[in-house]
């Protein structure tokens, strides 16, 4: 029950994007979030940290609303977009910021960046970084306050294949130290080699919640698989 | 609380913002005094000592105070890192608290230091060099009256170009051609705006109302901006 949502809702004037769903998210394992463009992906994941409010409906982390905690990051690391830092400010001094936020010794800064392979890079803009030096930096950020859950929005978009296969890694050591993870993706191929259960959602609504095996049954690939679930839902 | 500080002081003092903005502030600050100083010696202005000349300067130098002021908040939307600073400060309240007090910091002492730099550049030139602290604690807090209110006000435009656009308006703008009809009821009006208000406050006349009352007045403005502005962050989307 790391992340909870009950009938979470939200709708923008008239456009339903996410339609009450209801899901539990647990610890121990790598859960991928698919589901077409405009799905309500992104949404949910922004309402799970208190950026959006929902229409109706709760989304939970460990019990509680995220923004309820008084450092967050030490409950939830996530990465939502690759260009979450400001241009003008070096990686070093982006993360020193955040866990000044949130009462993190700095010490660990240079931790989580050696962690990330970016230590070379650490001292230089933001806006020299590539698009896989960013998502590697805000990989960092997410690390940063060791928290027992990780949500991450299209974290591969971007890396290098050493980087895909590096990131495929840490996302199953991650759960395999007991926390949950939360991965959204487009690719599927990527998804399969690295999620054990799946949430697949299309125009707000749950189509799938089950472990990877289950969806796969019956199926040659993930592919087949998800645009069986896809088609017959549109 | 502390740590929400702690965490807008290093990312004020980590991008260039802030070190053109002061540069811009107190070469603006020193030319205007320069300036004003021959003014006074030619007689064209009615400041007289090195404190007044200081005073008078400011109306130049409080545009990169300001712009430094509202980056701090707009700066979040255009570089589109408002998401991230949230997820590390949830409370609304808290983080709009943390930017306002790292602000009114920031314009307060630069503000008494470019008053300072004012001071001292026009007691080279003009006879009278005295008043030069009092003109900087003035401009000190006029400065960060003002801050606070452009950081509020950003909080609710969000964009940089309409922010500092009604700034502009409610400072320098409005007031002058409200004024130049020299109508009553219109000046009558041009006395409330900030810019007026914070002038009476800074110039010290009793006309149309006493000193504490300009301060009042902008004050006033600055916590309007303030709630705005909360309202705004707790309310929509980020």
């Amino acid at each position: 029950m790391a992340i909870t949502l009950q009938k979470l809702t939200k709708t923008y004037g008239r456009t339903l994007a996410v339609d009450g769903l209801d899901l539990e998210v647990r610890p121990g394992r790598v859960t991928g979030f698919l589901g077409p463009n405009g799905a309500g992906k992104s949404t949910t994941m922004r309402m799970v940290l208190g950026l959006d409010r929902p229409t109706s409906g709760r989304a939970l982390v460990n019990g509680r609303p995220y923004a309820d905690y008084q450092w967050p990051l030490r409950e939830v690391g996530a990465v939502l977009e690759a260009k979450a830092a400001h241009p003008g400010r070096t990686g070093r001094n982006h993360l020193l910021a955040m866990a000044r936020s949130n009462a993190i010794p700095a010490g660990r800064v240079d931790e989580v960046l050696g962690m990330v392979g970016l230590g070379d890079a650490a001292g230089k803009r933001f806006g020299t970084y590539s698009l896989g030096m960013g998502q590697r930096l805000g990989l960092a950020g997410a690390l940063l306050g060791d928290p027992g859950v990780l949500i991450l929005d299209e974290p591969v978009n971007g890396l290098d294949p050493d980087g895909v296969r590096w990131i495929r890694r840490l996302l199953r050591d991650l759960a395999a130290e007991g926390r949950t993870v939360f991965v959204s993706s487009h690719l599927l191929t990527e998804m399969q080699m690295t999620a054990s259960h799946l949430v697949v959602i299309a125009k707000g609504r749950l189509l799938a919640d089950a472990p990877m095996d289950d969806l796969l049954g019956g199926h040659g690939s993930l592919e087949d698989a998800y645009y069986e679930l896809t088609e017959s839902a549109a | 609380m502390r740590a929400a500080i702690s965490s807008e002081w290093t990312k004020l003092w980590t991008t260039r913002t802030i070190w053109w903005a002061l540069l811009a502030a107190f070469t603006l600050m020193a030319a205007a005094a320069g300036q004003n100083s021959f003014y006074v010696n030619n007689g064209d202005v009615p400041a007289t000592s090195a404190g007044d000349v200081a005073v008078l300067s400011v109306a130049i130098a409080q545009l990169a105070f300001v712009a430094l002021a509202m980056l701090v908040m707009t700066s979040e939307y255009s570089a589109g890192t408002i998401r991230a600073t949230l997820s590390w400060v949830p409370s609304r309240g808290r983080l709009l608290s943390a930017k306002i007090a790292v602000v009114a910091a920031v314009t307060l002492a630069g503000g008494v230091l470019a008053g300072l730099l004012g001071g001292v550049v026009a007691a080279g030139i003009v006879d009278d060099a005295s008043d030069i602290t009092g003109g900087a604690v003035k401009i000190g807090i006029y400065l960060m009256l003002l801050g606070v209110l452009a950081t509020g006000l950003a909080a609710a435009l969000r964009g940089p170009v309409v922010t500092l656009v009604v700034l502009l308006m409610g400072i320098v703008v409005v007031p002058p051609l409200l004024q130049i009809p020299d109508i009553s009821v219109l000046n009558g009006i041009a006395d409330t705006f900030p810019g007026v208000a914070g002038d009476h406050f800074l110039s010290g006349d009793s006309n149309p109302y006493p000193q504490a009352v300009g301060l009042l007045i902008l004050m006033g403005w600055a916590v309007l901006a303030v709630v705005a502005g909360w309202r705004v962050l707790q309310r929509r989307d980020a």
